[in-house]
């Protein structure tokens, strides 16, 4: 049993949805549905329209995409390309500027000691985690350079030399880790 | 069941009633004075706000092709300099030491420019993209020098490297 609340209709509107025709061009019944009961108030196009507008943009979701995309060789090397990049970067410049501000406590003695005195697994796993994203950024990097010389610039190119770089990358970071 | 299927039956005409009463009102309101942006065919659009179209920075092969060139020209020399650098040692190679460490600060530089291009353009962030631009000239600056001065009073990148791997 369908009661008119859950019609989603006014009580006039189901009332003239039911009436005879006859009643349908009543002028009353005219001004009764066109009678609104939100306020709307007209704004020109301008700087205050646009205040709205872009409010209402930022609130707008949008729909997943970066989320979404399937893990793939391509991308997904690219961006750790680019991280293992950031990181490398961001602790040579951390060095130099850590030095340059404080050459007593950053210089090379006091850093060959506090790297010393560490247990021996926390240095095998330093070494490991800064051979390996050296490793792959710089044999990605073969991989761009590669690139830009117009070689393997095919799907099956990209994939092949992708799982290259993986495979050296791994060997590579092993070998380095276990430099005495 | 049975009035549910009338309610059905009457909903159409009800609507399409409701959807002719509503043409009335909008009609009432066109006709308001209220100043509003005409499609003129072919005549002018009206500016400003975040319906325009991209602006583009002016070409130029500074920041175009020599830069392309630039970089992956970087990038290639760093191979042999970082091979050199881990046969020999920075305490008998000053020179190379210094050029390595120069490379790879330049090279940094590009990286974290393309980083800022990428996430913070200018365009989208007027205020965050030129800061973090600047930003990242005085910090390449003061690593250029902290390295310079960390090779010349101290034992120098490699050797660094050298030492703190086989401590």
């Amino acid at each position: 049993m369908l009661s008119h609340k859950a019609l989603g209709l006014s009580t006039a509107l189901r009332q003239a949805a039911f009436a005879p025709r006859t009643l349908r061009n009543n002028a009353l019944l005219r001004n009764t549905i066109a009678r609104r009961s939100v306020q709307t108030k007209t704004i020109p196009a301008g700087p205050a329209a646009d205040a709205i507008l872009n409010q209402q943009r930022i609130k707008r979701p949008s729909s997943p995409h970066f989320t979404i995309y399937q893990p793939q060789l391509t991308w997904i090397g690219s961006i750790a390309n680019r991280v293992t990049g950031v990181g490398l970067s961001v602790l040579l410049y951390g060095f130099s500027i850590a030095y340059l501000v404080a050459p007593g406590t950053f210089d090379s003695t006091h850093v060959i000691e506090v790297v010393r005195d560490l247990p021996e697994a926390v240095k095998y796993a330093g070494k490991f985690i800064l051979a390996a994203p050296f490793s792959f950024h710089a044999i990605n990097g073969l991989r761009h350079l590669a690139w830009d010389t117009g070689h393997f610039l095919t799907v099956k190119g990209a994939y092949v030399t992708g799982y290259l770089v993986l495979g050296a990358t791994a060997v590579s970071s092993v070998a380095l880790t276990l430099i005495k | 069941m049975s009035t549910s299927l009338l309610v059905r039956s009457s909903l159409p005409r009800a609507l399409a009633h409701r959807a002719a009463l509503r043409s009335v009102a909008v009609q009432a309101r066109a006709n308001s004075t209220v100043p509003e942006h005409k499609y003129v065919a072919g005549g002018p659009i009206p500016k400003g706000g975040p319906n325009d179209a991209v602006t583009f920075p002016p070409p130029s092969p500074t920041h175009g092709s020599y830069h392309w060139v630039f970089e992956r020209t970087l990038a290639a020399a760093l191979v042999p300099l970082t091979a050199a650098a881990f046969v020999t040692s920075g305490t008998n190679y000053p020179i190379l030491d210094g050029v390595l460490g120069l490379s790879l600060i330049a090279h940094s530089h590009i990286g974290f420019d393309q980083c800022i291009v990428d996430y913070l353009h200018p365009r989208k962030f007027p205020v965050l993209g030129p800061a973090t631009t600047w930003a990242l000239r005085g910090a390449t600056l003061a690593a250029t020098v902290g390295i310079f001065q960390f090779n010349t009073n101290d034992i120098g990148l490699t050797e660094l490297i050298a030492k703190v791997w086989t401590a």
